[in-house]
């Protein structure tokens, strides 16, 4: 009763109440930006993906929330038009490899330079440590220090550590972005 | 958006659309959520704008891009449609376009039968790079073999747009691209991809187009492996593989280009030429018949079949398809006439047609197939319907009467009339300037004509508006006025123009006003041009006034000759080589070629009548080729005459450089003739060898280009021994020897003779020819030749050294004169020419292809005049040089009396006998390729031939009938297999 209850509300807010965002999805190339779009949109998780070329476009629907992802290639020419699709965004998720500690480094300057732009000033970025099933990675604390997360001071920011293939701590993700889904 | 509005007037709504304020509402992309139907209309916006030719500047343009990725993915299927199509046109001019392939490569794949797919197909192919098309390969494989023929096309259209940038990659579709071709599809509903807003599902059609596509990349993917391409036509060649006729279309262009490019290959391909003829498709008919038409010497019996179906198409009912039929009709009259003679009755019927176009064909088609008889009845049919047709149509109608002219002189009086009935139409001046042209070429090369024509020009330049024609018309006038019966009459027009023209005009009449004045004769003709030219001495223009004085002086000169120097000079410079010459100077790469100025002296100098000759062969021979030159050939007689004999003259200046650098040669003289090049081996043998036999005064030089196609060796001391077989004419001088041939490096060796009998002798023989040379093996480890070779020699084939090397083409203006003049003096030689009828050749050449033919082409002139049968002999017969009477005997058994010509393999033309007399001159023309040879002997003899080089000749009259023996030996098998019926009188 109360599933179908849940329905009804969720079916009315979504006819009157309908919310879509913008969110874009970047990081350097094997990050898993692509299998992590493709579990938020309800597929399988698969471990041989061809890289991307130029973007993919999903749609992910939660409640009345629509999340609009755009996920960016991560490849070296790409990385100049990481800016154009993070603009007027709701939020930026910035999505790093935990388990290639060597890397970070390549990470942090990518994410410093797109977090300098004056254009995508005060957008919430959501840091996101993937690949946590895997042994040999590193903790999040770890991953602050070595992003220097604390010196971007300008906006909101938050770093998880998830996997998409286990599908862990997705839903603390979707919780991060629906906050900003009325803004 | 009030979108029902604005398509009523859509008219209105499209022209305004601008740029500027396209780029402006393109923000709407931004919006969120989507509105597809707004943003369609956009994206339709800036569609035209770049489908008209607008071009968004780069940075414009990848704004409008990026903001265009963002409807992605949208569900509304014809936005998709939209936003595919518009990417495709921005690929060119957006920067980063490379960002939505991943976007596009999902909606190439997708739901099998989503309307979008083919267009995405064809985006996905325009924004891709060379990098990334091996990324694609597996969406392309599916795309191509899908059973949805829309999809199918575009992926294999995408392909054809690939293939240049990543040929690799695409030539691994070719078994999809094969499957496709075979694949015969069917499935119902109509051929549509109409922007749909419902929910787009693809529309299914059964168009065969998928067929044309995929053959159409299969020949891009094959164009370079010949085999694949004839397996290729012949597998999909095979009746009811392939549907659609416009792939079919595609194979017999095909066909027709491999028949032409290998020789071995024509038979077959001819055959399914012959079989698609009988298609069921007009379009498939009549890409057959042209090709056959096309075909290079093309036969009688192989052109029949081509030229009854387009007979038939000349009844349908569908104007289109007679337009089709009769300008392939039209084409092919222009160079056989005859074949298409069957088909003049329906043409016939044609010329009265309501649609213009299909009349002027069939008319002018018919003026050249028609005979002499019909040309009257036809030229009033086109003044009927002259005024009512385009000016080009006028102009390809002048063209025909040209040609038409020249061919029957005889109609001169009403072709004129006609001419000059069209000069006073309205026309603009392309037109004019085509009858004009043709009215002059009537004036120089049927005289009969000239009054009358000149009077015409003269009535037309009374109220020209065309300065240039006027121009024209007024020298012509100074040319041709002074040798008519009254020039008087010319001049009152001309005065005419110095009172009423502008400057140029005036100027021009000048010139032409003095040509009556300077030698004139009658001195009041004289006095009153006098008059004249003193009045335009007040002229208000200077180069009017200078005219008139310059002309007045001249006038005044006592001794006339300076004044006809200047005036009336007949003789000009020959044009080809004077263009040849300059352009050698031009294009020097040599610094020293420009210390010295352009010497004008070395351009030989003809009289204008030879001009005219020329100019009038080429004229014929462009409008009327008698066959069709080859595309490309190993032999190089591809060339038309005026293009060969250029060619000659250049390669005969370069040989004379060539050989006086050479001081033994130097001392010869200069050459009088160097023969065309004569291969003496196969292309393909271990050394080839070329000859080019160079004539001197009293030397004979044989010039033997060698070429060592042997890897790895080298040959030293390379010598030709050649040994005449009549050793008591020509005695060898010295050998020049190549020091040393590498591969492929071409060397020369020279063999001198002196010929015995001295400067007047022609010896003609036959040489045989043993080369001999060192041969050096290259050691591969340090590159050099061994120090000890072995000595080789290598037997290459003989070759003759016959009449026509001693004759030298020159220009006889007045033939018959000539040929009394000469006959006169000279002595005279009867012959008979033993020729067998059609009918026996063929059947001989039937029973015996081998010794028949050989029989023909060398013809046994026999000394004495007997009658009984010879045994067919192989070679020309050398002992036999009889100045008196000769014989030819050819297999056959009919005796046939006089024989009126024939090609030499040379280009020569000659004349053998006329009313039973054989005259020691000969006459004809240089002429490409063989074939028509009575008409074309006709024409010529008319007003070119051929005299004996005096030099050559050394006046001798037996040494005239030699030649005459030895050309009739030359005369090659193709003019008499196909012509001696007609040489038979």
């Amino acid at each position: 009763m109360a599933g179908l209850f849940r329905k009804v509300y969720d079916w009315l807010m979504r006819t009157f109440w309908a919310l879509e965002m913008e969110v874009t999805m970047v990081g350097l190339q094997n990050a898993g930006k692509t299998s992590l779009l493709r579990v938020l949109a309800g597929g399988e998780f698969t471990l041989d993906s061809i890289p991307t070329v130029g973007f993919n476009m999903k749609r992910v629907q939660r409640g009345h929330v629509t999340l609009k992802c755009w996920d960016i290639g991560g490849q070296p020419r790409f990385r100049n038009m990481w800016e154009r699709y993070c603009r007027g965004v709701n939020a930026i998720v910035f999505i790093v490899d935990i388990a290639e500690p060597e890397l970070i480094p390549q990470a942090k300057e990518e994410l410093h330079a797109l977090m300098s732009n004056q254009t995508l000033l005060e957008i919430p970025l959501l840091v996101l440590g993937n690949k946590s099933d895997l042994p040999q990675r590193m903790s999040v604390d770890e991953l602050i220090d070595e992003l220097d997360l604390k010196s971007i001071r300008d906006r909101e920011v938050c770093c998880y550590g998830i996997s998409a293939k286990e599908e862990t701590n997705l839903d603390a993700v979707v919780q991060f972005l629906m906050k900003y889904a009325n803004r | 958006m009030s979108y029902g509005k604005k398509d009523e007037d859509a008219d209105l709504g499209l022209v305004k659309v601008d740029r500027t304020q396209v780029f402006q509402e393109a923000r709407l992309f931004n919006s969120s959520p989507i509105q597809p139907r707004r943003c369609r209309i956009l994206l339709t916006k800036i569609a035209l704008l770049l489908y008209t030719g607008e071009k968004f500047p780069k940075n414009e343009a990848t704004t409008l891009f990026f903001g265009i990725s963002k409807l992605f993915q949208n569900k509304d299927a014809s936005l998709r449609q939209m936003v595919h199509l518009v990417i495709k046109e921005l690929a060119n001019s957006a920067e980063d376009i490379i960002m939505v392939t991943s976007t596009i490569m999902k909606d190439t794949g997708g739901s099998t039968d989503a309307i979008f797919r083919p267009n995405a197909i064809r985006a996905l192919c325009r924004i891709i790079d060379a990098t990334t098309v091996q990324s694609i390969e597996r969406v392309m494989k599916t795309a191509i073999v899908d059973k949805n023929p829309s999809v199918s096309s575009a992926a294999l259209v995408s392909s054809y747009h690939l293939l240049p940038i990543a040929k690799d990659v695409v030539k691994r579709w070719q078994s999809e691209t094969q499957e496709a071709a075979a694949a015969s599809k069917s499935s119902s509903g109509g051929y549509s991809l109409g922007f749909s807003s419902s929910a787009g599902n693809l529309p299914m059609n059964n168009s065969t187009m998928t067929q044309y596509h995929a053959i159409g990349l299969l020949y891009q993917m094959r164009s370079s492996d010949r085999m694949a391409l004839v397996k290729m036509v012949q597998q999909f060649g095979a009746a009811g593989v392939v549907k659609s006729p416009a792939a079919l279309t595609m194979l017999v262009r095909l066909a027709a280009q491999l028949a032409e490019e290998d020789a071995s290959l024509r038979k077959p391909m001819m055959q399914l030429l012959d079989g698609w003829l009988r298609h069921k498709s007009e379009m498939v008919n009549f890409e057959a018949a042209k090709a056959i038409c096309d075909m290079r010497d093309v036969t009688d019996a192989e052109v029949n079949q081509a030229v009854h179906v387009l007979q038939l198409f000349l009844t349908s009912p569908r104007a289109v398809t007679k337009f089709a039929a009769l300008r392939i009709l039209h084409n092919f009259a222009s160079f056989k006439p005859q074949a298409v003679n069957v088909c003049n009755p329906d043409i016939e019927l044609l010329i009265s047609n309501s649609n213009r176009s299909i009349a002027t064909f069939a008319i002018t088609t018919l003026l050249k197939t028609g005979n002499e008889a019909s040309v009257d009845r036809l030229m009033k049919q086109v003044s009927g319907f002259m005024s009512e047709i385009t000016d080009e149509f006028k102009i390809t109608i002048v063209e025909a009467i040209r040609t038409l002219c020249l061919k029957f002189p005889s109609k001169q009086a009403g072709m004129l009339t006609f001419l000059s009935g069209i000069l006073r139409d309205e026309g603009g001046y392309d037109f004019k300037r085509a009858v004009v042209e043709s009215m002059f070429d009537l004036i120089k090369f049927v005289p009969d004509s000239k009054e009358d024509a000149l009077a015409h020009l003269c009535e037309f330049i009374e109220d020209c508006e065309f300065t240039k024609l006027a121009v024209r018309i007024l020298h012509l006038i100074g040319l041709e006025g002074p040798k008519c019966s009254n020039p008087t009459k010319y001049i009152r027009y001309i005065y005419n123009r110095v009172v009423l023209e502008n400057a140029i005009v005036r100027a021009a009449a000048v010139t032409a006003l003095a040509k009556f004045g300077v030698g004139q004769k009658d001195p009041d003709v004289k006095s009153s041009v006098r008059v004249l030219l003193t009045r335009c001495l007040d002229d208000v223009d200077d180069e009017v006034r200078d005219r008139a004085a310059l002309n007045l002086k001249l006038m005044s000169e006592e001794d006339d000759d300076m004044a006809l120097d200047f005036v009336k000079n007949e003789s000009m410079f020959s044009l080809p080589t004077f263009e040849h010459q300059l352009v050698m100077y031009v294009t020097s790469d040599d610094q020293a070629a420009f210390e010295s100025p352009f010497d004008i002296s070395k351009i030989p100098i003809v009289t204008r009548e030879q001009a005219d000759a020329e100019d009038r062969t080429k004229k014929l021979t462009a409008t009327a080729p008698t066959l069709k030159a080859p595309k490309a050939g190993p032999t190089k007689s591809s060339a038309s005459s005026a293009e060969a004999a250029a060619s000659a003259s250049a390669q005969a200046q370069r040989y004379a450089q060539e050989l006086s650098e050479i001081p033994e040669i130097q001392e010869f003289g200069a050459v009088l003739k160097s023969s065309p090049i004569v291969e003496l081996t196969e292309a393909e043998t271990e050394y080839v060898v070329n000859l080019v036999k160079h004539i001197f005064k009293e030397h004979i030089v044989l010039q033997f280009e060698v070429k060592n196609t042997l890897p790895d060796t080298v040959l030293e001391n390379v010598s030709v021994v050649a040994t005449p077989s009549e050793e008591d004419e020509l005695e060898e001088a010295f050998i020049m020897e190549a020091a040393r041939l590498a591969t492929d490096e071409p060397g020369k060796v020279y063999v001198a003779f002196q010929k015995i009998n001295g400067e007047g002798a022609l010896p003609v023989s036959t040489f045989s020819n043993v080369l001999k040379f060192t041969s050096k093996e290259i050691d591969p480890s340090t590159g050099e030749p061994e120090a000890e070779g072995y000595d080789d020699e290598y037997e290459i084939s003989e070759f003759d050294l016959t009449g026509s090397d001693y004759i030298i083409p020159t220009f006889a203006s007045n033939f018959s004169h000539l040929w009394e003049q000469i006959g006169a003096s000279g002595e005279e030689a009867e012959e008979t020419l033993q020729l067998g009828g059609m009918k026996s050749i063929a059947g001989k050449q039937r029973g015996d292809m081998g010794t028949g033919h050989a029989n023909m082409m060398d013809h046994r002139c026999h000394g004495a005049t007997r009658k009984d049968t010879l045994p067919p002999a192989r070679r020309w017969d050398r002992r036999a040089r009889q100045p008196k009477h000769t014989y030819a005997q050819i297999a056959g058994q009919e005796r046939v009396r006089r024989p009126r010509g024939g090609h030499g393999p040379d280009g020569l033309f000659l004349q053998i006998g006329r009313d039973d007399k054989a005259h020691g001159a000969k006459r004809g023309g240089e002429r490409g390729g063989a074939g028509d040879c009575v008409g074309g002997m006709n024409r010529f003899s008319r007003r070119c031939g051929i005299l004996m080089q005096q030099e050559v000749a050394g006046k001798s009259r037996r040494g005239c009938n030699d030649y005459l023996n030895s050309c009739t030996n030359t005369m090659s098998s193709v003019s008499v297999s196909q012509k001696s019926s007609s040489l038979v009188t």
